[in-house]
């Protein structure tokens, strides 16, 4: 035993050990919310039960198995349920999904096993994706196209056929509404902006005031024909409807223009289950939430992401740098130095929402607020740089992991032999020529290093966000097709957020679950991919300056 | 032999207390400097001639790599160094307050121990010290690039390669290209601080005849710990000890007939 000591195995078995308990852990938290959230996307199978609840009245349910769990008999017993046979020690309890919101209350119910008596799996289920009101499961029985319900025999490819149409003039109307509409209202602010601006510069004439009041006609004018024809779109698409027979075995109609997509999962085989899953995935990374954020996809969360971090990118890098060599290149060597470089290290251990305090307070309220009093006076009391926004939140990271970007560009600066700096001094270079030319580009990785480790952290902050910029829904990106096209004053979604919303302030926890998972697996492929960009360009560069090897 | 080869030098000797203006290159007038409190050299007076290869040689710590760094000022990098007395270049004390010590180092190149080629290209290596003067013609460029090159017996070696990285030649062909990138600007002296301490026999030697063959257009300074190495490419060699010049002469002077002790004591190999 003593021998075995004095090889040192045991040292070698407790530094591998721990390396492996950290790997397990990393990869554990990985599989599990990549599993948890990629298998939400996965069509379950529908069920249809018939119940029999404790006063013996029959009941049907329809709907996807979305839990499953054993509860003590005593328990159920003494919460005043009454079993008429003889069950074990524990009962199977399952949670189960029955959507059709509107109809029957609650859309997700336990069902004891007991209770069952007979379990299917009918083909022709029909699960129809809702823009409201979520998921609806039944059996369609007929088509009423305007107002006339159709004989068709084939229900099913008129279902689909007449779902397609109402789906192609709902994006009619979307895309008039988002492209036309929102400009043409964009331009209504503006001149209002602008005839407010006369106004206060004392320079409203009646020829200016006559100019804007023929430029607003126009503009309603155009705004009227346009919503005229967004209604009709709107009309056409809410012209037909579908019978459906739900659990209850009542027949109700559904409008088509709500309807977004139906699937008869039960009939679907593997390729076809495949298929309907990346369809799901895509929908999610690139649809508008819709429903307080528990339906839909989260595509303006991921832009707000990554346009905030790219923004905090472009901010924190030539601050950083220019800081980093301020202190190692020119600053005196000595205790202010010293103790301005203690105090920067220390910036990052400040906690983070200290960070939002102070953005709110400096950047939002100070310096928008003042921005609003010189640039945008026009538009108060309401804010317009003065208010939380997507370039106060990237300034706030960006001071946030500053410290990381001076640190790390430090010890790239450090690493380079003073032999090659002596060398390009001796060429007659100054010190700034040697700074451009050789030393700054040499210590490049370094400060791509930096940048990593600075996105790692911003992209994952969340707490100072709520107080910068963040908001639970934006659909307006902040950038668009309007004039100046970048809107760094507006607010916009995270993911970080988005978990937190979806997760714990939504009316319909059982539904969100699943996004959370979801959700939290998209934000760390999100900075997985931002952080292998720029490794691949930190590899690049260190390829091209390797002299730092010798 | 000895007389008559002593003779042959005779004719070539240079008297070097009374240079005339047009042979002195640099003069160096009772230069004394401080690294904090430690004095490193003592009132160190000399006159290098134009167009020739002066060798300062001495013990390790003796001053000799201090005086040559302080011909380009490259001791102003270092914190605490405190100078006094002037080296004089074209009758202007290149200490004097109006000096461009950029301008200084153009006109008075170095070349390190180690190689230190940057990390770009042969070429973009080469042509550093143009493009700092604001040289960005693509064909004054080329010239100036191959001149260099031939100049520092490299261009066959590299001319296929121009734009390959600096850092794939051999640690000689770096020394060499670091020459050629020194040459590039078309100093006046080159200072070359022990070239070939960090290379092979065969690399010196290639160096030490491009050595040789620089003095032709350029007044050479160099510094070297290999009295061998003094003998065979200097034409004058300066013996430094502890901060103090001993001995300054031609160098078959001081490795035949040298007048102090301490030179014979160094040069015969007792200490060092």
């Amino acid at each position: 035993m003593g021998k075995w000591f004095k090889s040192g195995s045991p040292w070698i078995w407790m530094t591998s050990g721990a390396v492996s308990v950290c790997l397990i852990a990393v990869l554990g938290l990985l599989l599990l919310i990549a599993w948890r959230g990629l298998s939400y996307f996965w069509p379950a199978d529908i069920y249809q039960w018939e119940m029999k609840n404790q006063q013996g009245e029959r009941y049907t349910l329809i709907g996807e198995v979305y839990d499953k769990e054993e509860v003590p008999t005593e328990r159920l017993i003494a919460a005043g349920h009454k079993f008429a046979t003889e069950v074990g020690e524990n009962v199977t309890r399952y949670l189960v999904k029955t959507g059709n919101r509107e109809f029957v209350g609650l859309d997700f119910r336990w069902i004891l096993a007991t209770d069952i008596i007979s379990r299917s799996k009918p083909n022709d289920i029909a699960v129809i994706e809702r823009s409201k009101n979520g998921d609806f499961y039944g059996y369609p029985v007929a088509i009423i196209e305007d107002g006339q319900r159709l004989t068709s025999q084939n229900i099913e490819a008129d279902f689909e056929s007449h779902i397609d149409r109402a789906v192609e003039l709902n994006d009619q109307a979307l895309d008039l509404q988002k492209g036309v509409i929102g400009s043409i209202n964009y331009e209504l602010e503006n001149l209002r902006l602008k005839s407010r601006r006369y106004e206060l510069d004392n320079a409203l004439t009646d020829t200016r005031k006559a100019e804007i009041e023929a430029a607003r006609v126009k503009l309603n004018a155009e705004y009227l024909l346009v919503e005229k024809e967004f209604f009709a779109l709107k009309t056409a698409a809410g012209r037909d409807a579908v019978v459906i027979r739900d659990m209850r075995g009542e027949e109700v109609t559904l409008k088509l223009d709500s309807i977004l997509d139906v699937t008869y999962a039960n009939r679907l085989g593997v390729m076809g289950k495949i298929g309907n899953w990346f369809i799901g995935v895509g929908k999610f990374v690139s649809d508008d939430p819709r429903e307080a954020n528990t339906e839909g996809g989260v595509f303006p969360a991921i832009f707000g992401t990554v346009f905030m971090v790219m923004l905090m990118a472009v901010i924190v890098t030539p601050f950083g740098v220019i800081a980093a060599i301020y202190l190692h290149e020119y600053a005196k060597k000595g205790p202010v130095t010293k103790m301005i470089r203690i105090a920067v290290i220390n910036l990052a251990g400040v906690p983070s929402i200290v960070y939002g305090v102070f953005g709110l307070g400096f950047f939002v309220y100070m310096f928008g607020g003042t921005l609003d009093q010189l640039f945008y006076p026009e538009a108060l009391p309401a804010p317009t740089f003065g208010s939380p926004g997507v370039i106060w939140s990237a300034l706030t990271l960006a001071i946030l992991t500053l410290p990381v970007v001076i640190v790390s560009t430090e010890e790239g600066l450090s690493r380079i032999p003073s032999s090659v700096r002596q060398g390009s001094l001796a060429l007659g270079a100054t010190k700034a020529e040697t700074l451009w030319r050789i030393i700054i580009p040499m210590a490049s990785p370094a400060i791509m290093t930096g940048l990593i480790l600075a996105v790692a952290r911003a992209a994952g902050e969340v707490a100072p966000l709520m107080l910068v910029g963040v908001v639970k829904l934006a659909p307006t990106l902040p950038i668009d097709m309007n004039f100046p096209f970048v809107h760094l004053e507006r607010k916009f979604m995270h993911l970080g957020f988005h978990i937190y919303d979806v997760g714990f302030q939504s009316p319909n926890v059982e539904a969100a679950r699943p996004l959370v998972y979801a959700t939290s697996f998209l934000l760390v492929s999100v900075i997985v991919a931002l952080n292998l960009t720029a490794i691949g360009v930190r590899n690049h560069l260190r390829e091209k300056y390797r002299s730092l090897e010798h | 032999m000895i007389s008559i080869d002593q003779s042959v030098m005779k004719t070539d000797m240079l008297d070097l207390e009374n240079l005339t203006e047009e042979q002195t290159a640099l003069e160096i007038r009772n230069l004394d400097l401080k690294y904090g409190d430690k004095q490193a050299l003592f009132d160190v007076s000399m006159k290098i001639p134009k167009k020739k290869v002066t060798a300062f040689i001495g013990p390790s710590g003796c001053g000799k790599s201090t005086l040559l760094r302080c011909i380009n000022r490259m001791n102003d990098l270092v914190d605490n160094c405190h100078i006094g007395g002037e080296i004089m270049l074209h009758g202007q004390n290149i200490y004097d307050k109006k000096v461009d010590v950029a301008a200084l180092r153009r006109n008075v190149g170095m070349v390190f121990q180690r190689p230190n080629p940057f990390p770009k290209s042969i070429y973009e290596n080469v042509v550093y010290g143009l493009r700092l003067q604001g040289v960005n013609n693509r064909r004054d460029l080329d010239d100036a690039a191959e001149r260099s090159l031939r100049g520092a017996a490299i261009w066959d070696e590299v001319k296929d390669r121009l734009h390959d990285n600096a850092f794939g030649l051999s640690g000689g062909q770096q020394q060499r290209l670091v020459i050629a990138r020194a040459i590039a600007i078309e100093p006046e002296v080159l200072l070359l601080d022990e070239p070939t301490s960090a290379l092979d026999p065969i690399s010196t030697l290639t160096i030490e005849e491009l050595i040789t063959d620089l003095k032709s257009k350029y007044t050479v300074v160099i510094v070297t710990h290999n009295m061998q190495q003094a003998a065979r490419v200097s034409d004058q060699t300066a013996f430094m000890y502890m901060g103090e010049l001993i001995e300054y002469a031609d160098t078959n002077t001081i490795f035949t007939t040298p007048k102090k002790k301490k030179t014979e004591d160094y040069i015969t190999g007792r200490y060092g």
